[in-house]
């Protein structure tokens, strides 16, 4: 919001597509490594987005080429999502600030913006137009296009357009740019951030094929979390510019009382009520007649009334326990896996889940420190770690009380859904330490880790009956033998009969200490 | 003594047996075994002051086969009871050296991680000779009426008559030589002494020096050694001469609290074998010298003063707290030795001439009753 206020304010001379691209390092398009990277991550997202949110398993396959060594690079992105109306693809891929994402609600990118900086920044350093393929589903033919944009006048330009009748169901989008870009640096962030992505969406096919490498990552569920809903912003959590932007794209025919009550979450004729005495605000007034003053102070009182219910959480689409599990499962397989998916909480108005996987043994390493994933509204976050409150969350936790001794083979994983997800900078690689979420990773984190100090134990416990049972049944022979000699009995009988006591003595041992043995 | 020992060899037999039968019963009633054995600890040795000997306190510990810690210990403990009985049905004497390699083998496994593994069931010596002395306490034995040998260091020579193996010998004709001490002196008639009190010298060397001028012959006595700590053979020798033959036993040792530690084991027991006290305490030992302040009384020349080290002063603290050096005189002696921090051989004589400890120290101080008691 503060790029959309400093744009309208200081460059009204520029367009956006020009504003954007002399401002590309905000996007994380400042060099060819992490433009590469960032325009791989876009087109994922973007593919991701068409399909989950309307409920289809995703099939995401990711090509990338080297088209002109040394830094020419062709990616491609295909999916089996909703597609695009062939008519909006121009506008899609062509024009900032198009797009369905002006909804408040939890998806991966939420203005649309990468996708076009990846098309810009494309254009820009290979003069090569980007290239779509796509078909709804109930639509009966496929369009072809390639596309340019007219970065001055935030306009695309088609270079070509085809359509044909579409002889199968396919639906979804590809997308093929060729791009300026550093294969060999960028390798190991995008085939850890692919492999990360598998992590958020078990239940995504996700195949990756680079110059030198090819990752197969098939789902083990079919399960997919609930869609967020469209939700309407919470008064907390909202400032001028958007008051503004809700103002102007309503009818400015209604009054105020109607427009809180209509466009903003958990209010109703009673709380707009007493909001509005509180506030000794006229509620009949049209919205048209709201001067800029009378805005500001509408924002203001609205930010300091207490008689607002709690922001709900329709809007996020937690992954849940089970497919953080599986997920986790996937990836890391691990000798066990606890989730946590926590309540809503909000900061300012804005809601937001917690969920957290804690991944023990198996594949994952002896580390010195835990192995950390974070994800915000199912994006993996790659950069700036250190900076990032959920390591600082997870730095302080003294994990002795949970029965971890480092070096451990421990990962954690932690997910912020939210609406607004508070990032820290303009990189969106880390999550800023606002008090509620850190308290809420925290609270998260150590839930988790009471049921992995449980595992622990019992581990513990049963590689400790085991160990017994071998130190004592190890003697059994030689004792057999001595009593035989001094009494005269059959070895083989004494020696029977301590192995039966030993195991009768096993078994009331383990009963005791809660049965463990499943195996 | 000798025929008791004699008829109770087959006695030492079935009580061996006994335990085993009372392990085997356990088992076969499916019950985990165990066996019951006093602590052979500092903690559980006690000072008994009416018989004033060292004592093995009531604290037992139970030894379980199932239970993790206690069950090397379980298996060493049948397992040596093994190798003992069979010792006792064949009629061997073995050593507790024998009995370490006798009972010595590989135990291999499978550890946690299904990796194969090897343990002896005993490492050390020191591990099977511990076994040996739960034994001792468990069957309420001692190791030589279990048959058991050591190797023995002990020597005496004087007008004794004994009868071993159907031979009579005469301990005053050993020339230049002397009676090697066996540890089953159990197996020893002692027929006739012809003494007026027996004396025990610490060190192997003085013995050698003593018997070569026959102080014996010429002051009437037995004279013994165990050369340092006396071994089991040589306590009890001394003891069943004192007793059988109602004599004064006198102790010369440096004077140091190592030597004064030495006479304490004569004549009251060691820490570490409290157990057997009441049959080893040569409980009318008296402490002929050196004292501290016999350095003093016998101005002993500066040249042969020793310096006391840290260790020696420790040691002598030690002693101070033990409740069988109570006594007034061993207080003012142990606070002397502590006060002038200076020790000596018995050596340290010589200076005054060969033989001056065998005319005129050691008899004058027994005449003028000169020891501690």
């Amino acid at each position: 919001m503060v790029v959309l206020s400093v744009l309208e304010e200081r460059y009204e001379s520029l367009s956006p597509s020009e504003f954007f691209y002399r401002n590309r390092e905000i996007a994380g398009f400042s060099n060819p490594t992490r433009a590469l990277y960032q325009t791989v991550r876009e087109l994922v997202e973007n593919s991701l987005d068409a399909t989950e949110l309307h409920k289809i398993p995703p099939d995401i396959k990711i090509i990338i080429s080297i088209k002109e060594p040394p830094d020419l690079v062709s990616i491609l992105v295909e999916d089996n999502g909703i597609g695009i109306p062939h008519e909006e693809v121009p506008f899609v891929f062509g024009r900032v600030f198009y797009g369905s994402k002006y909804v408040l609600r939890q998806s991966r990118g939420v203005f649309g913006l990468g996708i076009k900086m990846a098309v810009l920044y494309a254009q820009i350093t290979t003069g090569k137009p980007i290239w779509i393929r796509t078909s709804t589903m109930n639509s009966k033919i496929i369009a072809e296009y390639r596309i340019k944009m007219d970065i001055s006048r935030n306009m695309p330009i088609v270079i070509s357009a085809n359509f044909r009748k579409k002889r199968s169901k396919w639906h979804g989008t590809i997308v093929k740019l060729i791009t300026k870009g550093n294969w060999t640096l960028a390798r190991r962030r995008i085939e850890d951030y692919i492999r990360r992505t598998a992590m958020i969406t078990p239940y995504a096919d996700i195949y990756f094929k680079g110059p030198d490498v090819e990752l197969i990552f098939k789902r083990n569920t079919r399960k997919m979390p609930t869609p967020p809903k469209v939700g309407k912003p919470h008064p907390y959590g909202i400032d001028l510019e958007m008051l503004r932007r809700l103002i102007e794209i309503h009818n400015r025919n209604i009054t105020l009382r109607d427009f809180i009550m209509k466009c903003f979450e958990g209010v109703g004729e009673g709380i707009a009520h007493n909001f509005l005495e509180w506030a000794r605000l006229n509620g009949d007034k049209k919205l048209k007649d709201l001067s800029t003053s009378e805005i500001e102070n509408l924002l203001n009182k609205m930010k300091s009334y207490r008689g607002w219910r709690r922001p709900r959480a329709l809007s996020l689409s937690p992954l849940g326990e089970d497919l953080l599990r599986k997920g986790i499962e996937r990836i890391l397989s691990p000798e066990y896996v606890v989730t946590v998916t926590r309540k809503t909480s909000s900061y300012s108005g804005n809601p937001f889940i917690v969920e957290v996987g804690l991944a023990w043994g198996g594949k994952i390493p002896m580390v010195r420190s835990p192995i950390l994933y974070r994800f915000a509204n199912k994006i993996p976050l790659l950069y700036d770690e250190g900076v990032d409150v959920a390591r600082q969350v997870v730095d302080k936790i003294d994990w002795s009380l949970y029965r971890v001794k480092f070096p451990a083979p421990l990962a954690v994983i932690v997910h912020l859904c939210s609406t607004k997800v508070p990032f820290k900078g303009v990189g969106k690689e880390a999550i800023a330490d606002v008090v509620e979420v850190e308290k809420e990773i925290e609270n998260a984190i150590k839930e988790a880790a009471r049921s992995l100090r449980k595992y622990l134990t019992l581990i513990e416990r049963k590689r400790a009956l085991i160990a017994k049972r071998i130190t004592i049944s190890k003697y059994i022979p030689e004792v057999a033998r001595a009593l035989a000699e001094v009494t005269g009995t059959s070895e083989t009988k004494i020696a029977k009969k301590l192995s039966l006591i030993l195991d009768r003595i096993m078994r009331t041992e383990s009963k005791k200490r809660g049965d463990i043995d499943h195996e | 003594m000798s025929s008791k020992t004699n008829t109770t060899r087959n006695d030492v037999l079935k009580h061996l047996e006994e335990i085993g039968k009372r392990i085997l019963e356990d088992i076969g009633k499916e019950r985990p075994p165990k066996l019951k054995i006093r602590v052979r600890s500092l903690s559980n040795t006690v000072w008994c002051p009416e018989e004033k000997i060292l004592k093995l306190g009531p604290r037992c510990a139970v030894r379980e086969f199932f239970n993790l810690r206690e069950t090397r210990k379980f298996m060493q403990t049948v397992l040596m009871l093994s190798l003992i009985v069979r010792a006792r049905r064949e009629g061997d004497y073995p050593t507790i050296r024998d009995l370490y390699y006798m009972g010595k083998h590989t135990i291999e496994y499978k550890d946690l991680h299904g990796k194969l593994r090897r343990e002896n069931t005993w490492e050390t010596q020191d591990e099977s000779d511990y076994i040996i002395q739960d034994i001792e306490v468990l069957t309420n034995l001692l190791r030589e009426d279990m048959g058991i040998m050591f190797d023995a260091k002990g020597r005496m020579v004087g007008k004794v008559i004994i009868r071993s193996k159907g031979n009579t010998i005469d301990l005053s004709k050993m020339g230049v030589g002397a009676f090697a001490i066996p540890p089953n002196v159990g197996d020893i008639d002692i027929v006739d002494v012809d003494a007026d009190y027996v004396l025990i010298v610490e060190k192997g060397a003085i013995f050698e020096r003593l018997n070569n001028e026959e102080f014996w012959k010429k002051h009437n006595c037995v004279l013994m050694t165990g050369k340092g700590q006396p071994d089991r053979g040589t306590r009890r020798m001394a003891k069943r001469i004192s007793e059988e033959f109602d004599l004064p036993v006198y102790i010369l040792t440096d004077s140091d609290p190592f030597g004064f530690y030495i006479y304490s084991v004569y004549k009251y027991g060691s820490i570490s074998l409290s157990y057997e006290s009441e049959r080893l305490a040569v409980t009318r030992a008296k402490f002929l010298g050196v004292s501290t302040s016999d350095i003093y009384r016998y101005k002993i020349p500066r040249k042969f003063i020793i310096k006391a080290t840290d260790r020696d002063i420790r040691r002598a603290r030690e002693l101070l707290r033990y409740p069988w050096f109570q006594s007034k005189i061993w207080k003012e002696e142990l606070s002397l030795f502590i006060k002038k921090r200076e020790k000596v051989e018995i050596e340290a004589f010589s200076g005054f001439g060969f033989k001056y400890l065998s005319d005129k120290y050691i008899p004058e101080k027994i005449e003028r009753e000169e020891f501690i008691d």
